[in-house]
């Protein structure tokens, strides 16, 4: 091919292309993890996560169900070495319970999530791909889903099927929720499925599953992950209001939403006992909106990496 | 797959070079919309041999890459073919099955498309894409088909295709994406390869690099290319035969030597004069005058009578498809040698027709 060529020039393209080469290989994952680091606010999020899940995972496991015994002889009780946060009202260990209340909340808000994730994702993939009456019948299905005030539908599921049950607030929460990430990945895939590429992958023989998953769905995936991410704030708040109104987890077992409840009698004396499960919930749903963003950014290919 | 004998197995014994790899017999292809039905393709025919190119020249919106969708059954809604037949080696793909044809497509039929830029997936590197079209049809393990990637990129031309292939598309020239395309399209030995307009993103450095790449692989491969174009410098150079389209229809076609030495049809005589000549004295260039008639709005009779300059009454009815030379078929009422039809410029249309019958109908 270059048999036409100068070959002053073709010497000067050996020497350019050698330069070219010079450039480091880096796969995916690599410059993922790069740009991922180069957010100084995400990897913030995503460190004070891991602590949180870490100690949400380890401290009851090694405790047990110490953060269920009470103690007449010691309640609003100062903080000690066993008790860094001090005592509630009976005499609970406050720092135990925001431990196990961590633990819930986390639990239950990723798995909402899941579900959010399967649910909105199928149901938004396959009324964006096929469109037609398809999408027309999925879509009202999600504007049905989105005018029924949630929280009362979470209410009435939850009083029907049973109050302090985990399982019954995950679905709950999952059944009602999957409508953004629905619509998001609806959004994605009708201007996905016009692609040039989409079109190059039928032409290469492509079946429609392998085409939604393989070459569409890691295009709407930044998307979808915010979503995620954002919902895991959501199922947390959602669950501490569950409980807060007496709907969700119930004592002696712990969760942020009850154990505000609880404090909120004492809030004048003992404001801290308000504080400490208020203050966890705004750093779980802050963590997990930045680590979104983060991952958002990192997660795209057509980011370059800079530095 | 019950019914449909790959035509690649056959390649080797049955489909001798000369015998018709693709035929397309009175294609029409419409677009039933709310203002009416679009005829974007309205009655093409042409045949392609094993080992030969036929070149498809036409301006924007005369229903190229149209045909080509249809042969390959990736039309959007609401287009359908709606007549016609289009035979792989006697295997009619009008009538295929979906399942078929997904099995065909990729595999016996590789298409290239127009935009290198966009028509590379961003989130694959460009190995995996290649070696997912080699394990889609040749069931081979990840790793070989990486090894297969590889080696095409080597083929396409691609220097230190090994680490190439762990690129992304983005980190690619558009010469370089091209020629991936191109990789992608031959990694699994297509016997027929449709490029739609492969080189008009490109410079023309690129442009040339990749036509000699396409023939060289046309040759080492012995497969049939359908080039779809509106440049007739690259038809010059790569096909063998050419067929003229215009607003659905064909209007000429023969052999490429013909076309550019002795063009019948005033359209392609048109398209002929309107390229700029190098040595050539300076005038003004020869345009076509005006713009290709609205699909929804065709005149009655010739669809090219209000841009032609031969114009007569007698065009106002459908012109027959007529050999003006061995080889060589117009769809225009002038005589060969451009002498208005003996049938007399103000002959009725009934008269018309009969001389229709009695001019020589090509097929």
């Amino acid at each position: 091919m270059d048999s036409t060529v100068n070959p002053t020039l073709a010497h000067r393209d050996d020497a350019e292309i050698d330069e070219v080469d010079l450039t480091p290989v880096r796969t995916y994952w690599q410059m993922v993890r790069r740009r991922f680091l180069q957010n100084r606010l995400a990897v913030v999020a995503f460190i004070l996560l891991a602590v949180m899940i870490a100690l949400a995972i380890i401290v009851p496991t090694v405790t047990g169900d110490a953060y269920q015994k009470t103690s007449l002889l010691n309640p609003n009780g100062s903080p000690t070495t066993t008790a860094p946060l001090g005592y509630d009202d009976i005499g609970e260990n406050t720092f135990l319970r925001l431990m196990k209340a961590l633990q819930t909340s986390l639990f239950i808000g990723f798995a909402a999530v899941s579900i959010i994730f399967v649910v909105g994702v199928s149901i938004g993939s396959i009324a964006g791909y096929f469109g037609g009456w398809i999408d027309n019948v999925l879509m009202r299905l999600v504007d049905v889903v989105l005018s029924l005030p949630s929280l009362f539908l979470i209410i009435m599921l939850v009083a029907f099927f049973g109050t302090g049950n985990a399982w019954v607030i995950i679905f709950a929460i999952g059944l009602t929720s999957w409508t953004t990430a629905a619509r998001l990945v609806r959004a994605a895939f009708l201007s996905l499925r016009e692609a040039d590429f989409v079109q190059a992958a039928r032409a290469l023989g492509a079946g429609r599953f392998r085409i939604i998953t393989r070459h569409m769905l890691p295009s709407a995936l930044a998307p979808i992950l915010v979503a995620c991410t954002l919902g895991v704030a959501d199922s947390v708040v959602t669950e501490a209001a569950l409980s807060f109104l007496g709907f969700g987890i119930s004592p002696p077992e712990a969760s942020l939403g009850n154990m505000m409840t609880n404090a909120i009698n004492f809030m004048v004396r003992q404001p801290m006992l308000i504080i400490y499960p208020g203050v966890t919930l705004i750093l779980i749903v802050l963590a997990a909106s930045f680590l979104g963003d983060g991952l958002r950014d990192a997660l795209d290919p057509r980011q370059r990496v800079e530095g | 797959m019950s019914g449909h004998v790959r035509v690649k197995d056959l390649r080797a014994g049955a489909l001798k070079e000369g015998a018709n790899l693709l035929s397309v017999q009175d294609l029409r292809t419409y677009f039933p919309t709310q203002d009416g039905v679009v005829k974007a393709v309205d009655g093409v025919s042409f045949e392609i041999e094993a080992g030969r190119t036929l070149g498809i020249v036409g301006e924007s919106g005369c229903g190229k890459s149209i045909t080509a969708l249809s042969i390959m059954r990736l039309l959007e809604k609401p287009g359908r073919i709606v007549a016609g037949s289009i035979s792989l080696d006697g295997f009619d793909l009008v009538k295929a099955e979906e399942s078929e044809m997904r099995q065909i497509r990729g595999n016996d039929i590789s298409m290239i498309f127009q935009e290198p830029m966009t028509s590379l997936n961003p989130v694959y590197t460009c190995g995996d894409q290649i070696a997912e079209a080699v394990s889609l049809h040749e069931g081979k393990g990840h790793r070989s088909a990486w090894e297969h990637a590889v080696k095409m990129l080597h083929d396409v031309g691609i220097p230190d295709p090994a680490r190439r292939a762990t690129q992304y598309p983005h980190e690619l020239s558009g010469g370089m994406r091209q020629r991936v395309m191109i990789a992608m399209a031959l990694s699994t030995d297509p016997a027929l390869l449709i490029a739609d307009e492969p080189t008009t993103a490109l410079d023309v450095t690129i442009q040339a690099q990749i036509l000699e790449l396409m023939k060289g692989l046309r040759e080492q491969n012995k497969m049939a290319i359908m080039l779809i174009t509106h440049d007739l410098g690259v038809i010059a150079e790569m096909a063998h035969e050419v067929v003229v389209m215009y607003a659905g229809k064909v209007v000429e076609r023969s052999d490429v030597n013909t076309i550019f030495d002795h063009p019948h049809h005033p359209y392609t005589r048109g398209l002929l004069s309107s390229i700029p000549r190098l040595g050539e004295k300076r005038k003004r260039l020869e345009v076509i005058k005006g713009v290709v008639p609205n699909p929804l709005n065709l005149p009655k009779g010739c669809l090219f009578q209000r841009r032609c300059p031969y114009a007569m009454p007698i065009c106002s009815t459908p012109p027959p498809f007529q050999e003006v030379a061995p080889g060589q078929v117009s769809l225009c009422w002038l005589t060969p040698d451009f002498k208005p039809p003996a049938v007399g410029a103000d002959a009725p249309a009934q008269i018309a027709e009969e001389a229709a019958a009695a001019l020589s109908v090509a097929k």
